[in-house]
This record gives structure tokens, C-alpha cells and sequence, in this order.
């Protein structure tokens, strides 16, 4: 057996640009959440803006929403992964401007151009508007989402480039000499193991992509050019959903790198761990199908193959990283504050969202659940209580102003009541999933509207207390470059 | 890199005339011309490879001096990508086909101004421009394949629509095989490394 000491490496700054990064993403993040609160309204029939606005607003939200997910975990991996690697701020702020660009054009798309073909662009909706809006919209838009993937492309072969100067290939990177031979305690750190399956699976699927929205957007022009409706959607769903589940594994650096500097355990890349990364970097290309577990016309070894995998895909990672993190926590006398507790909440967060999707992953509950508010409830819960508590708990750690710093109370209620509410409004999502409330309905029936009111509710508890914690981190973004120990000494490292 | 030494340079500058020639010579042509697939996937890449070959073979500050007076990497990388996209189009190959001039120009700039290019810039080139230089072909051979499947009509006046199925296949399966080829190659080789933890720590 290898052992692992842990080593006490200085606490680096962020760098202007994993600060660009965040405030962008925290900018965007409150936008989308208020969106995302007028759809509730919506549906709870407090306020009326047409289902043509509810559609607008839920393009925008859905991509917004993934792309800072996006962002914002590609600048905790960024920052985390240049203590090991040497990777390059020019391409780095490069993506944040090709980012932007895509987002203008996203934006003139919906709010000019009046596209509401959702996030997942699902052909052939885009070039079959029926009137309501331009070829030369839905254009926009895809063209829009495609220049945001050239900049997570670049990114990437930037970090491929850094992880193969540095240990020579993947299979280094990603552990294999000691997963699958002697474990001579000498594995990358979890930090690079996470990275290089990210690069990996993302590349994969933004060419995939790259590939469904260059088609789609010659088609729009030439309809001549037939796609396979079937084709297509599998496309865009194997390139969504790697797309989307790499946030998650981007941000949970944070708790790989962050929880050990409180208790003064190291995080051990062993057997266990390098085998749960290097399985799902497989899985997560075949996992999607689970979506599409009732489209008969899918080839049916597909449907088997996300039935098996969505079940399987949902064990490894997650359980070592909770398995890991309380072997850290357990009896190290550590000091809780906001960002340990944050990042520990969203490991909770993500075994919580994990759940109602192996479920929904079940053919004979997906008869019931497919389509309908279930959906949203799993994945707000893995994304709002998992990937974006990650998020703030890395914002929490970069703006803390010593190690000694207690919290405010008032951070301390806002973190209850952050995730009272969050938990609040994702069971409403899913308990009229389970009342088969259909998602994506701008206008509820009349039995459907007290828990899209109990939605809302929580939904304004949830952005208030994010409000909080962005505030929090603009106020405190001048000390978040600076390097200095962050995290409180556990007591039993001190004992 | 090693140069190589001047008489071995000379004979891989043969081989490479000879290839040309053998290209150029009319039953090759034609053989290869016969269908879309030995047209678009045999004759054009080759051609464009000899002209990369060829200038790998020069001396190494004549390679530089002439990337200094092409303006370095870049316009070079964008100049091989026009050309070498011009010659994907349907009605590029027509034209090859039809008349002969098109042909001889054909034959000069895919070596010339595809080839000579790229072997310049790829020297400069970091595994980022490389990459995205791969990438980019690959997506676009995968792309352009699609199409050719896709398209409601025969696109060439001079192949059957049969042909432009057969090429618009072998596109998408060159595209998936490269593509597999160059995550395959992340995973092997290089250098054996030290202590894995931190770099920049103490
Ligand atoms: C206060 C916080 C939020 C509120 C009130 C909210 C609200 C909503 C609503 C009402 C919908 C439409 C549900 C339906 O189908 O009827 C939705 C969809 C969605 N939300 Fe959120 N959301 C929030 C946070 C987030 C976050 C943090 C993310 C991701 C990081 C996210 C990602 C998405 C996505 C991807 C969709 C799917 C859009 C589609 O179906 O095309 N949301 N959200
Ligand atoms: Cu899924």
C-alpha cells in the first residue's frame, strides 16, 4: 500500500482572470436565476408575460445557466490545476472573450430575433419556426453557442498541451501506471486526474457538437440537405450532456483541493479514486440515452446501454468523493466556516441530485416521470445544491480575510436559508414530477399551480441568499488575488 | 530537430519528384481520377503531402528565411487552409476534370500552396495551433463527408451520385479514425517524469 502525507503547498491568489471568470459567472448566474424565478411566476400565474416571453426566457436561461456553469468551473480547475501544470492566461482569457462574444449573439438571438428553440436547439425546430422567428435568428443563436464552444475547444488543447508536457501522456495523468499496475503512491494529484478526464470528454463532445450545429446551420439555409431527426438528437444530447456533467467535475476540484488545507489530510489519488475517474470518463460519453429511454425509434441497444450505464455512472465518482471527503472531515477537529461548509453541502447536494435521476433511469419509472417537472427537480438539485454550492464555496475561500476570520452572522443565516430554499424549491419541481406536471409548459393547469406557487416562493428565498453570497465575494474580490493562508488550522492538527 | 544529411536529402528529393511524376502521369491520373473517392481522398492529399515533404527536406535556415518572408505561422496556416478548401468543392474538381489548365493549377498550388505552407508554419506551430489545426480538418473532412451524404442532388457533374456517396462515407470514416488516432496518440509516449505533486510548491 502507498501512503500519502500530506504536504502543506502556499495558498496562491486567484489571478485577475479566475476572477474575471467568477464575476462574470456570478453577474450572469443572479440574471438567470431571476429569469428563471419570472418562469415560476409564470407558471403560478402571478404575473402573465405569454408563453412566447416563458419560452424566450427559458432559452436564455438554459444556456445561460450551462455556460456559467461552465465557466465557472473551468476557473476553479484553471486556478487549481496551474499549481501543477504550466497552462497559458492568454488562451485562458481568450475563451472568456470568445464566451462573451457568443453570449451577445445568443442574446440578440432571443431578445432581437425572438428565437425560442430552447437550449438543447433540437432539430428541426430551429429552421421550423413557423413565423416566429428568422432563419437568421436561429443562425445566431447556434452560431452564438458555437463560438463559445471554439473557446472551450482552445481551452482545452491548452490543457492537454500543459498536462502532456508535464507528465508525458494521459494515461500518466490520469494514473493509470498505478491503477493498473504497482501503486507506488506516486498518481497525479486529484486535481490533474479530474482535469485530464474533463479535457478528454469535452473535447469529444464539443467536436461532436461543433459537428450537429455546422450541419444544422447549412441546413437552415438549405434545406436540401437532409439530417437524420435521430441522428441529430443523439448528437446534441451526447454533446449537452458530457458538456454540462464536466461543470460538475470541473468544481469539484474545489473540494479536492480546498477540504485537505483544513485538516491537514491529503487527499489520496489511490486505486479506488484513479479507477472511479477513469470509469467515468468512459461512462459519461455513453450515459445520455437515458434521456431518450422513451423514443422507441432509438436503436435498442442504445436504450439498454443507458439504462446499464446511467445506473452504473452514478456510483463511482460520487461515492469516492463522499467517501473521501468524510475520511478527511471525520475526527480531524475541523473548523467549519463558510467555504468548508459550502463545499461539503454541495458534496450532499450531488449525491441528492444524483438520486432522482438513477431513478428516473429506471424504464418502468421513466414511463411516469419522462418529461415532466422530475427532470429539472434532479438536475437543479445536482447543479444549484452540488456544482454552483461548489462554486460559491471557492468564492468564500478566495475572499476570506485571514485564517482566523469568523463568519458573519448574517452569511451564517444566508447559508441556511440558502439551502432550506434550494432544497424547498427543487422537491417542488419534483413532487409535481411525481404528479406528472409536464416541464417546459409555460401555462399549468389549475391543480398544478399551488406548488409552482410553493416554486416561486423558495425560488425568491434562493436568489436572496445567493444575492448574499455574491455580494460577499465583490466585496471582498480585492483580497482574493492576494497569497495568504486561508483555511483555519483543524484542532487536532493543532493538538 | 536533426537535419538530415545532405545526400539522404537528395534521394527522399527523388522519391518525391518520382511520385510527381508517377501522379502526373496520364493512366495514374486518369485511374485515379475514375472516381470521387480517388480523386478527393488519394490524388489531392498526396499531392499536398509531397509539397509538405519537400520542404521538410530543405535546410533548416532556408525554412526559417522563408517563413520570416511569409509573415510567420499564421497567414501561412490561413493561406494552406483556403487553398486546401477551395479543393474540396465539388465544382473545384469539375473543373480539374474539364479543363486542363485547372488541372496544371491543381497540381501546382496543392503541393505549392498547401503543402510548402504548412510544413513552414507546423515548425512554429505549438500542440495548441497544431491541434487546432487537426481538429479543424477533421471536423471539417467530417462535415464536408456529411454534406456529400446529405445533399439532395448530384454535386459534380463529372462522378455519379453512387461516387459521391462511396467519397462522402470514406470522409466521415477518415474523419472518425484520425480523430481517434489523435486522442490515441494523447495517451502515449512521451518522457518519463519526477515527482508528480506540486511544481510550483516548495
Ligand atoms: C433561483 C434559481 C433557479 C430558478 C428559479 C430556476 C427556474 C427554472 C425553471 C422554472 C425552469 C423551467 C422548468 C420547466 O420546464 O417548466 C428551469 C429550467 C432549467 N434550468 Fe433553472 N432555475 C434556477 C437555477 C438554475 C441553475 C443554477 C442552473 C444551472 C447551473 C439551471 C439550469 C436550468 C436548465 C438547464 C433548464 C432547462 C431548460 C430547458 O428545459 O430547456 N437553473 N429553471
Ligand atoms: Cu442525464
Amino acid at each position: 500500500m502507498a501512503t500519502y502525507t500530506y504536504e502543506h503547498t502556499p495558498d496562491h491568489g486567484a489571478k485577475a482572470g479566475v476572477l474575471a471568470y467568477l464575476a462574470t459567472s456570478a453577474a450572469v448566474l443572479l440574471l438567470m436565476m431571476v429569469f428563471g424565478l419570472l418562469m415560476r411566476l409564470e407558471q403560478a400565474q402571478w404575473i402573465s408575460i405569454g408563453a412566447d416571453r416563458f419560452y424566450e426566457l427559458m432559452t436564455l436561461h438554459g444556456a445561460g445557466m450551462v455556460g456559467i456553469a461552465a465557466i465557472a468551473g473551468a476557473s476553479v480547475m484553471w486556478h487549481f490545476l496551474r499549481q501543477y501544470v504550466d497552462l497559458s492566461s492568454r488562451i485562458f482569457i481568450a475563451n472568456l472573450v470568445l464566451f462573451l462574444a457568443g453570449v451577445v449573439m445568443i442574446l440578440g438571438s432571443v431578445l432581437i430575433g425572438h428565437f425560442h428553440g430552447a437550449w438543447t436547439f433540437l432539430f428541426p425546430l430551429p429552421g421550423k419556426s413557423m413565423g416566429m422567428w428568422s432563419p437568421g435568428a436561429a443562425a445566431l443563436f447556434m452560431g452564438g453557442l458555437l463560438v463559445i464552444g471554439v473557446g472551450f475547444l482552445l481551452l482545452h488543447l491548452d490543457i492537454a498541451r500543459a498536462i502532456v508536457a508535464r507528465y508525458g501522456n494521459f494515461a500518466r495523468a490520469l494514473g493509470w501506471p498505478q491503477l493498473f499496475g504497482h501503486d507506488d503512491g506516486k498518481a497525479p494529484p486529484p486535481t490533474v486526474v479530474a482535469s485530464a478526464m474533463v479535457t478528454i470528454v469535452n473535447v469529444i463532445g464539443l467536436v461532436v457538437g461543433a459537428s450537429i450545429l455546422t450541419m444544422m446551420l447549412v441546413n437552415l439555409y438549405v434545406p436540401g440537405f437532409d439530417i437524420d431527426p435521430l441522428l441529430a438528437k443523439g448528437m446534441i444530447y451526447f454533446f449537452g450532456h458530457i458538456f454540462i456533467n464536466a461543470t460538475i467535475y470541473m468544481a469539484v476540484i474545489a473540494v479536492y483541493e480546498i477540504l485537505p488545507r483544513y485538516t491537514q489530510r491529503p487527499w489520496k489519488s489511490n486505486k479506488v479514486f484513479l479507477a472511479s475517474w477513469t470509469a467515468s470518463t468512459l461512462m459519461v460519453m455513453f450515459i445520455f440515452p437515458h434521456h431518450l429511454l422513451m423514443d422507441f425509434a432509438f436503436p435498442k441497444w442504445m436504450l439498454v446501454m443507458g439504462h446499464v450505464i446511467g445506473y452504473l455512472n452514478t456510483v463511482p465518482i460520487l461515492v469516492v468523493t463522499g467517501y473521501g471527503a468524510l475520511m478527511i472531515v471525520y475526527r480531524s477537529g475541523i473548523r467549519w466556516d463558510m467555504a468548508s461548509k459550502l463545499l461539503f453541502l454541495s458534496l450532499f447536494g450531488w449525491a441528492a441530485g444524483a438520486m432522482p435521476a438513477f431513478i428516473d433511469g429506471t424504464i418502468t419509472v421513466n414511463y411516469v416521470m419522462h418529461n415532466t417537472l422530475w427532470v429539472p427537480g434532479h438536475f437543479h438539485t445536482y447543479l444549484l445544491l452540488g456544482m454552483v454550492t461548489m462554486v460559491f464555496g471557492f468564492m468564500y475561500y478566495l475572499g476570506k480575510p485571514d485564517h482566523e476570520a469568523d463568519d458573519r452572522l448574517l452569511d451564517r443565516i444566508a447559508f441556511w436559508l440558502f439551502t432550506s430554499s434550494v432544497l424547498g424549491f427543487t422537491l417542488s419541481f419534483l413532487y409535481s414530477g411525481k404528479e406528472s406536471v409536464a416541464r417546459r409548459y409555460a401555462a399549468h393547469l389549475p391543480e398544478w399551480v399551488p406548488y409552482d406557487r410553493i416554486g416561486a416562493v423558495f425560488a425568491m428565498l434562493v436568489i436572496a441568499s445567493s444575492l448574499l453570497f455574491i455580494v460577499r465575494f465583490f466585496s471582498r474580490i480585492g483580497l482574493a488575488r492576494h497569497d495568504y493562508q486561508r483555511a483555519p488550522v483543524a484542532r487536532a492538527a493543532t493538538a | 530537430m536533426t537535419a538530415i544529411a545532405p545526400d539522404r536529402a537528395r534521394i527522399r528529393f527523388c522519391a518525391l519528384g518520382a511520385l510527381y511524376l508517377l501522379l502526373a502521369a496520364p493512366p495514374v491520373r486518369s485511374w485515379l481520377e475514375a472516381t470521387m473517392s480517388g480523386h478527393m481522398l488519394v490524388q489531392i492529399p498526396l499531392l499536398a503531402a509531397i509539397g509538405f515533404a519537400a520542404c521538410r527536406l530543405l535546410v533548416a535556415h532556408h525554412q526559417e528565411r522563408l517563413l520570416a518572408i511569409a509573415g510567420g505561422p499564421i497567414p501561412l496556416v490561413v493561406v494552406a487552409l483556403f487553398a486546401s478548401s477551395w479543393w474540396m468543392l465539388p465544382r473545384a474538381l469539375d473543373d480539374a476534370l474539364a479543363h486542363p489548365l485547372v488541372e496544371v493549377a491543381k497540381f501546382v498550388s496543392l503541393p505549392a500552396l498547401v503543402g510548402v505552407p504548412l510544413a513552414l508554419a507546423w515548425r512554429r506551430l505549438g500542440i495548441i495551433g497544431r491541434g487546432f489545426v487537426w481538429t479543424n480538418f477533421i471536423s471539417m473532412l467530417a462535415v464536408l463527408g456529411w454534406l456529400y451524404l446529405a445533399a439532395p442532388q448530384r454535386l459534380c457533374n463529372s462522378y455519379l451520385v453512387d461516387q459521391q456517396e462511396s467519397a462522402g462515407w470514406l470522409m466521415v470514416k477518415l474523419a472518425l479514425l484520425l480523430f481517434a488516432a489523435w486522442l490515441g496518440h494523447l495517451f502515449v509516449g512521451g518522457p518519463p517524469v519526477g515527482n508528480p505533486r506540486a511544481v510550483h510548491g516548495p
